[in-house]
């Protein structure tokens, strides 16, 4: 639950949009237009705030948000 | 032959934003540069400017856009934004496929650059913002415009020193004339009160070092003269065919008429001691205008401020125009607001328009002696009333670029 609230808050904050525009059942293209340069900061930013490491295709701003959540969740509980 | 209408104007400068408060401040007839206080510029030989202040209290545009953008495309989104609002250009009923954007600037952007190129040294390549990438470059501004709005018309990007935003204006016009697009956005920015973008303009030598007193330090064709003070900005016009704008019931400011344009071919920065280039460009102009030297009521001058740049312009001026030039005013509203540079003629043009409008003849500020080797009027210090058909706006760029525009209120 942490995680998920530290990604959404992370990414918010990378965008300036509210948290509440983050759906987490839709991609972040569809909930709020991120481009793919955006994408690279949003990479760069969860990386800065949980020290998960993500390559470029993993993490994608056409795949639903839940599922990055899922993925940053996985690597994070693998490395701990 | 289509006409070149203008019905649009937007501005971002130091003496205002909209063309509302940038006129009335201008008819103040007074100084808007001051000491740059925004970093620490105590160490350079020119440390004054125009500066924009109250950018973000008239912005439209999302903080989230803001942070991935330099200030001059900032900049220009807001001068784009008040010129569609002044031409009453409803977006949802044009073409956006024939509509283009035409800009120019001199130096690109520097804010944006010079802080992540730091983060990026510092912290290493996950330090820099992505945006770096697509922020800095000449035509980022003309992208950015573009996307903001939908446009995806014929569009480009000048850059040609001070003359950058005369030549996007006529590359617009031109557009327009060869039926590429029906409206153009065209004009330019530049934001050049950044620490290494001041630095470069110091290294070029043309500044004012007038820093005790920032307001009588841009004081063009005046004997005590000593080059330009910076300035920051942008300006944008509207361009379309004049039956579009009358189909839209929209009546223009001016006509964009003609230009001439021509290279001294002499050296790299300076301009030519030889004035030809420059009277073939005053003369091409007149010709392609189809405006007569009788004609001509109003020359907004380049002015560049140093020494020899206004001595050559005077001359230039006298040998094309003879004894026709005592009837012509001559004016450099810009001795009020700073040098532009790559946005300058933009808001020339948009000064001169405004002069057509109000009949008004905006001065030279801080003329006091006359210069025997700058033999002309500039419209010392005070606003002069006079009606403007017929107007011509001189720019030249570093390196002996020549451009002038030739504009015909409506």
């Amino acid at each position: 639950m942490r995680i998920k609230e530290d990604v959404i808050s992370t990414i918010a904050q990378v965008l300036d949009v509210e948290k509440e525009k983050l759906e987490v059942d839709k991609s972040l293209y569809d909930s709020v237009g991120v481009d793919s340069t955006e994408m690279v900061e949003i990479r760069i930013a969860l990386k800065k705030k949980l020290g998960v490491e993500l390559l470029d295709r993993e993490i994608t701003n056409r795949q639903p948000l839940n599922q990055i959540i899922e993925i940053i969740e996985k690597k994070l509980n693998a490395n701990s | 032959m289509l006409e070149i209408a203008i019905t649009g104007l937007g501005v971002v400068s130091p003496c205002g934003l909209k063309k509302e408060t940038f006129w009335a401040n201008l008819k103040k007839c007074q100084s808007f540069v001051d000491e740059i206080k925004r970093f620490d510029a105590s160490g350079y030989p020119s440390r004054i400017a125009g500066q924009v202040h109250q950018l973000d209290a008239y912005s439209p545009i999302s903080s989230r856009l803001i942070k991935r953008i330099d200030i001059f495309s900032h900049m220009a989104l807001v001068a784009s934004s008040e010129a569609i609002a002044d031409a009453n250009l409803n977006l949802e009923l044009i073409n956006k496929e024939r509509v283009g954007v035409f800009m120019g600037n001199a130096l690109g952007g520097w804010l944006f650059a010079e802080t992540e190129l730091r983060d990026l040294y510092i912290e290493g390549r996950e330090g820099i913002s992505p945006y770096m990438a697509s922020a800095w470059f000449p035509a980022a501004p003309q992208g950015q415009i573009t996307i903001y709005y939908g446009f995806k018309g014929y569009s480009k990007t000048v850059v040609a020193d001070r003359a950058s935003s005369a030549l996007a204006i006529w590359y617009g016009a031109k557009a327009i004339r060869d039926k590429k697009v029906d409206f153009v956005l065209a004009g330019g920015m530049e934001a050049p009160i950044t620490p290494y973008a001041l630095l470069c303009a110091n290294t070029y030598g043309g500044l004012s070092k007038n820093n005790l007193k920032p307001k009588e330090a841009y004081r063009p064709f005046d004997l005590y003269r000593d080059g330009f003070v910076l300035g920051e900005g942008s300006g944008v016009v509207i361009l379309e065919d004049i039956k579009s704008a009358q189909a839209r019931g929209k009546r223009p400011y001016a006509f964009i008429r003609g230009i001439g344009f021509s290279c001294d071919g002499f050296h790299y920065c300076r301009a030519s001691l030889d004035t030809k280039a420059l009277e073939f460009a005053i003369n091409e102009c007149l010709v392609d205008s189809k405006f007569s030297k009788e004609e001509i009521d109003y020359i907004c001058l380049d002015a560049e401020g140093t020494v020899i740049a206004d001595a050559l312009e005077a001359t230039a001026l006298k040998n094309v125009f003879r004894e026709n030039l005592e009837k012509i005013s001559l004016s450099a509203p810009k001795s009020m607001f700073g040098n532009l540079l790559g946005a300058q003629t933009a808001l020339d043009l948009i000064v001169t328009v405004l002069s057509m409008q109000n009949s008004l003849v905006l001065p030279t500020i801080n003329f006091e002696q006359k210069d025997p080797y700058c033999n002309i009027q500039p419209t010392p210090n005070r606003a002069v009333n006079r009606e403007i058909k017929k107007a011509l706006i001189i720019a030249r760029g570093r390196g002996g670029i020549n451009v002038v525009l030739g504009v015909e209120k409506f």
